[in-house]
């Protein structure tokens, strides 16, 4: 058994995330189950004094203690990943993969806040984070088009990288705050691909089939 | 709306075991590929409680609903009933269908479920296309029209002179020397298109480069349409 440990909260795909990369990194370890809703344990003395931004996920490694998925993402493949695929090195690779990495934080965002909307009864902009997250799925689609034209079959370089696994939650998850995946045929196509990655697990609203 | 063939799907993207919903004139669709490689166009409901069948999926050669796992057969049939697992399915229990057709490397449906008798599709198939995207705008088809019988023929391998453009009531064809590219327009809704672009010829041709050419042409042509405030070109200040 290793020593990390993950604060979850089984419905948020960030959370997600990490147990996609801990899964297919086939890494054991200790989750620890935090009712962030309607329960709001993430923001109790325990785990503020862990991350006082009062986000989930955290992850502790021994004397490491990190939070936002993908930070803890690109953590655990500079410490874990043997092949070191998921992480490339080559310059060009890594750029990319920061790049997409950076555009999960910041443009999917909205995504992240429609569907805390539509499921947690939270408040906000419904029409205007839905149009930003359709902005940002239409930027992917038209990305992975070209890849295709190129028959990549991944976000970048010739195998799935950390870019993949980060932007998969919110595209896969979009039927729960009311957008379908009609307008996105290699999105499709991509996330079918997705799930043939070994160690590929779901979370709730996320099939296993597609 | 008028009764005729509309395109759905480009039949490339469409996977064998594959559904995915789309929508003609706001009406839910589930487009599906079998097993055996033909494609399906149904009316996107299941006869049991009425939800979306391109929700469930497609096993071997017949697509389950995700909600009590009804199975129905390629033509339409619901065939088992997992609650009933002995039961003889009575026959009335079919989901709804759309004459479809595969032609230029499209997937096309006649509008008008249970239909006893579509007329002749009448377009004329190409010895070889190649496939570039599907498009999806938030105008409707009337307007993608607008901008279509306007827009020019990105050049090719084989440009030649003005474009020459085409249409029929859903296809646009344009033509450049010997060049041709050709757009299906699928009206989803009211204020909703999908354009299926394929470039006339083999993708030994026409692939990857002309691929991305038209596919960049086709994006220009997106924000045309749908009125994005044009980029302005950046200006660079130069000290005297
Ligand atoms: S609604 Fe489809 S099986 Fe019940």
């Amino acid at each position: 058994m290793s020593g990390i440990t993950l604060y979850d909260f089984e419905l948020d795909e960030n959370c997600y995330k990490v147990r996609l990369l801990l899964s297919i990194l086939g890494l054991s370890y200790r989750k620890v189950a935090v009712n962030m809703v309607p329960g709001r344990e993430h923001l109790g003395p325990v785990l503020m004094a862990l991350n006082p931004r009062g986000s989930l996920p955290i992850l502790t490694d021994g004397a490491v203690v990190l939070s936002e998925a993908e930070a803890i993402m690109t953590y655990l493949a500079r410490a874990y990943d043997a092949g070191n695929t998921w992480l490339p090195p080559a310059p060009k690779d890594h750029g990319a993969v920061t790049m997409w990495l950076q555009f999960a934080i910041r443009d999917l965002h909205a995504a992240f806040f429609a569907r805390r909307l539509a499921m947690f009864d939270e408040t906000g902009d419904e029409v205007a984070l839905s149009l930003a997250a359709r902005r940002a799925f239409r930027l992917m689609e038209d990305h992975m088009t070209a890849r295709e034209f190129d028959r990549a079959a991944w976000f970048v370089g010739d195998n799935p990288s950390l870019a993949d696994l980060a932007l998969f939650p919110a595209i896969a998850l979009s039927r729960d705050f009311g957008i379908e995946h009609e307008a996105y045929p290699a999105l499709r196509r991509w996330m079918r691909r997705v799930r043939t990655i070994p160690g590929f697990v779901t979370m709730p609203g996320i099939p296993d089939y597609y | 709306m008028e009764t005729g063939w509309y395109p759905v799907a480009l039949a490339e993207g469409l996977e064998r075991g594959t559904s995915t919903g789309t929508r003609l004139f706001g009406r839910e669709l589930v487009v599906w590929r079998d097993s055996a490689g033909a494609s399906h166009v149904w009316e996107d409901r299941c006869p049991h409680r009425g939800m979306r069948l391109s929700f469930g999926f497609v096993r071997d050669n017949h697509i389950a609903c995700l909600y009590h796992g009804w199975q129905y057969d390629t033509a339409a049939q619901c065939r088992y009933i997992p609650a009933h697992p002995d039961l003889a399915v009575p026959g009335t229990i079919r989901v709804a269908t759309y004459p479809s057709i595969e032609r230029l490397g499209i997937v096309w449906a006649w509008n008008e479920l249970d239909s006893a008798a579509p007329q002749e599709i009448e377009l004329a198939e190409r010895a070889a296309v190649t496939p570039v995207r599907s498009l999806y705008v938030d105008a409707s088809a009337a307007k993608v029209f607008d901008a279509l019988v306007l827009a020019e023929c990105p050049p090719l391998k084989n440009a030649g002179g003005a474009t020459q453009r085409s249409r029929t009531d859903a296809l646009v064809s344009f033509k450049n020397g010997t060049d041709e590219i050709l757009v299906a327009v699928q009206p989803l809704s009211d204020v909703e298109a999908a354009l299926h672009i394929v470039i006339a010829g083999s993708p030994d041709i026409h692939g990857s480069d002309s691929q991305k050419r038209v596919s960049a042409w086709g994006e220009a042509l997106r924000r045309d349409v749908e009125g994005t405030p044009q980029a302005r070109e950046l200006r660079h200040e130069v000290a005297p």
